[in-house]
């Protein structure tokens, strides 16, 4: 088989036994790669009442189809279990080295299985993989711990590690690897540490079987050559993705203090101009990157020793910075910082420390509660204490470890009302009052509120901002196209930025491969991905669909109090009727639930008789199901 | 004056491009904004995130000079 390793291991962590089989070539066309290899073997293998951080929980490490292919970009990788934060299907995944380096070994998809009695890391050297004890390592900071092993293996190994709040199962512990690239969401860190592997090192020798070498060399080299004068590229090498504070400052869409607004005063301090003045050290690039966003960074703090980072990007900013009341990039790199050392997505991590600032404001969380310390906004001091606090899952560190959902049920005095999260996941760095398409994506999504399965703010700009008509069809396609980069497995910059079409994407699926595939087939992939992780959900949860599809009071009926949205909230009528145009749209019934006409059109019949089994199936549509679920948006004319 | 407008992705489709793929020639009278370019060519403002010339970021309040060539940047998530 041609682009693929051509091996599937499985790990029991609990015996020892590492199997091999080959990745059959049907499965590798069926699912391509990472979020599709993982929504399939979670579906098929994991127990429906399996507890994420017990044995019966799987933890797995997929490449796609795309990962070192010299495509570009295709440095991802998935890592993919149940999520203990919201308790279904879980993907994650990072850019960097790691995953081309795994394909390189001869590995499509790493499977482990059950709990190791002590820590362990995986060590794979090409054809060696050996589960080595980790007693050494356990303990250690992510990017402490990375260094560390790259002197003890040497630097071509490419390493990935979790930190104390990893070890520790913390609900949104993360991934890390080259030092500043994550597996931030989900919580995949926490299952990782929950089967006591803290490290993965891989060196991978071998080269990709490509169906069509030069054809795919020339494909890139004309991409290439065709993107390099492009007129998005030098801002984006000088920048990266932190340009974008003070536009989503301007546009009502940048949460400060907890999405308490949408202006976030002093934004200046945090902006992408004051990144690069001030803290900027280098460019950065992942494997087969021509564009180098990543930005490395040193943040300098009086009484604190220098500490450097990747990034911080545009989402850390938001949510560790104005959603933490924080007005120097200083502190919002030093933040980004604390959290990757210690293993906590910088995205969940910095809402849960901005709602437990309110909390701490509203006089629901006290001194007493936090060991003598405060948690006022924009406090660095404040905010390290309290990480520190949740990593370990020490005192009322604990009520937060799991969440701001979970947090706000212990927690009660209605902080339910200010939890910024969908299906128990916090919101990316978008504010949605004005943006409702946002919020329709944050709360349809099948791993609660991520941006990058649906990022419709510009859908919401083209389409009106004060109307929830139209919406849900956009919406349903952005769910199918952004993740479908998941799940090829590159960077989705290069078709947001550089004008690299999802076509292009295909044909060099097609020369890598030989399969005549097209994007229509790779989107059908998508959207049959997107109804098996719903499946999956609901088999988990219980039905019907529509309750878990529940956003935010705060994001639905408290009106933004200043700045430039002054006045907006989505409103829960146009929220409903959001909702209901989407399940329409999806073929679902009303109550959100997936029906046995669109799981069998998408080959997922025993996904239909699994659903009716529980009586979770959806209601026959009168008239059937839309021939096509999604559209794409169509500006305005002009 | 004259000024140069470029752009890649959506905003080249407002932006009708007509010196190359990417770049539009603009005649503009007096100096105005980036705003008021933009307003005058009807393209929507919360469609440009910034504009980019010289190296630097250029925020809609800034005035160019003849013959600049301004990049003009759509929002994107990311990070």
């Amino acid at each position: 088989m041609y682009g693929f390793g051509g091996t599937i291991v499985r790990i029991n962590l609990e015996t020892g036994e590492i199997r091999r089989s080959p990745t059959p070539e049907s499965f590798a066309r069926e699912w391509l790669g990472a979020r599709g290899f993982v929504a399939k073997t979670i579906y098929d293998e994991v127990p429906r009442d399996a507890d994420p951080l017990g044995p019966e929980n799987l933890f797995i490490v997929a490449p796609g189809v795309l990962t070192g292919s010299f495509a570009p970009c295709g440095s991802k990788l998935g890592f993919g279990c149940v999520s203990p934060l919201t308790n279904g299907h879980a993907d994650s995944n990072m850019g960097g080295h790691l995953g081309p380096e795994i394909k390189y070994a001869g590995y499509d998809m790493i499977v482990f299985e059950r709990i190791s009695p002590k820590p362990v890391y995986l060590f794979i050297d090409d054809d060696t993989i050996e589960i080595r004890p980790a007693g050494q390592y356990w303990g250690m900071g992510s990017l402490d711990l990375e260094t560390r092993m790259k002197k003890d293996l040497g630097e071509d190994f490419q390493i990935a590690t979790i930190g104390p709040a990893g070890e520790n199962g913390v609900g949104f512990a993360c991934i890390t690897h080259d030092f500043g690239r994550q597996a931030g969401r989900c919580g995949v860190g926490a299952v990782m540490g929950s089967k006591r592997v803290k490290a993965i090192a891989v060196r991978g020798t071998k080269s990709l079987p490509v169906h069509d070498l030069p054809g795919l060399t020339k494909h890139t080299y004309d991409i290439i050559q065709r993107t390099k004068p492009h007129p998005n590229m030098e801002p984006w090498q000088k920048y990266g993705t932190a340009l974008f504070v003070s536009w989503a400052n301007e546009h009502g869409c940048f949460p400060s203090r907890n999405f308490q607004t949408t202006y976030h005063e002093g934004w200046e301090g945090i902006s992408g101009e004051k990144l690069a003045e001030e803290v900027l050290v280098t460019h950065k690039a992942c494997f087969g990157c021509w564009m180098n966003c990543g930005k490395y960074s040193r943040a300098r703090i009086p009484g604190k020793p220098d500490t450097y980072l990747e990034g911080p990007e545009y989402e850390t900013i938001a949510l560790c910075g104005g959603s933490c009341g924080m007005t120097d990039i200083h502190h919002v790199a030093y933040a980004n910082y604390l959290c990757d050392n210690l293993g906590l997505d910088t995205m969940s991590g910095g809402n849960i420390v901005g709602f437990a600032m309110e909390c701490y404001e509203k006089g629901i969380v006290t001194k007493k509660d936090l060991e003598g310390h405060e948690l006022r906004w924009g406090n660095i001091d404040d905010f390290e204490h309290f990480v520190g606090m949740i990593a370990a899952r020490r005192g009322i560190g604990e009520v937060f470890a799991h969440g701001t959902r979970e947090a706000a049920r212990k927690l009660g005095k209605g902080t339910i009302t200010f939890a910024e999260q969908a299906k128990g996941m916090e919101f990316s760095g978008y504010d949605t009052r004005w943006y409702s398409a946002q919020l329709l994506s944050y709360c349809t999504s099948d791993i609660g509120a991520h941006h990058n399965r649906s990022w419709a703010i510009t859908a919401d700009i083209e389409l009106g901002q004060d109307t929830p008509v139209g919406k849900a069809p956009v919406v349903i396609y952005l769910q199918h196209i952004r993740p479908l980069f998941d799940t090829w497995c590159c960077c989705r910059l290069f078709w947001g930025e550089l004008d690299v079409t999802p076509e292009e994407h295909t044909d060099a699926i097609r020369y890598l491969t030989g399969w005549d595939m097209t994007i229509e087939e790779s989107m059908r992939v998508s959207e049959k991905i997107w109804n098996l992780t719903r499946a999956h959900y609901l088999e988990r949860n219980g039905g019907p669909g529509r309750k878990h599809d529940v956003a935010p009071l705060r994001q639905l009926e408290e009106a933004i109090p200043n700045g430039p949205a002054e006045g907006k909230k989505v409103g829960s009528e146009n929220f409903e009727y959001m909702l209901s145009d989407y399940y329409a749209n999806r073929g679902w019934d009303a109550e959100g639930n997936p029906t046995r006409e669109v799981l069998e059109t998408l080959g997922l019949p025993h996904v239909a008789d699994n659903l009716e089994k529980r009586g979770l199936l959806g209601r026959p549509i009168p008239g059937g199901i839309p021939k096509v679920r999604g559209q794409k948006l169509k500006p305005k004319a002009m | 004056m004259v000024i140069y407008l470029r752009s890649g992705g959506r905003l080249r489709e407002r932006l009708r491009p007509d010196v190359d793929q990417y770049t539009r020639r603009v005649e503009v009278g007096g100096s105005p904004t980036l705003r008021e370019i933009l307003s005058a060519m009807d393209i929507p403002l919360a469609l440009v995130a910034f504009g980019f010339s010289d190296g630097k970021v250029r925020r809609l309040d800034y005035r160019p000079g003849d013959g600049e060539v301004i990049t003009l940047q759509p929002p994107v998530a990311g990070g």
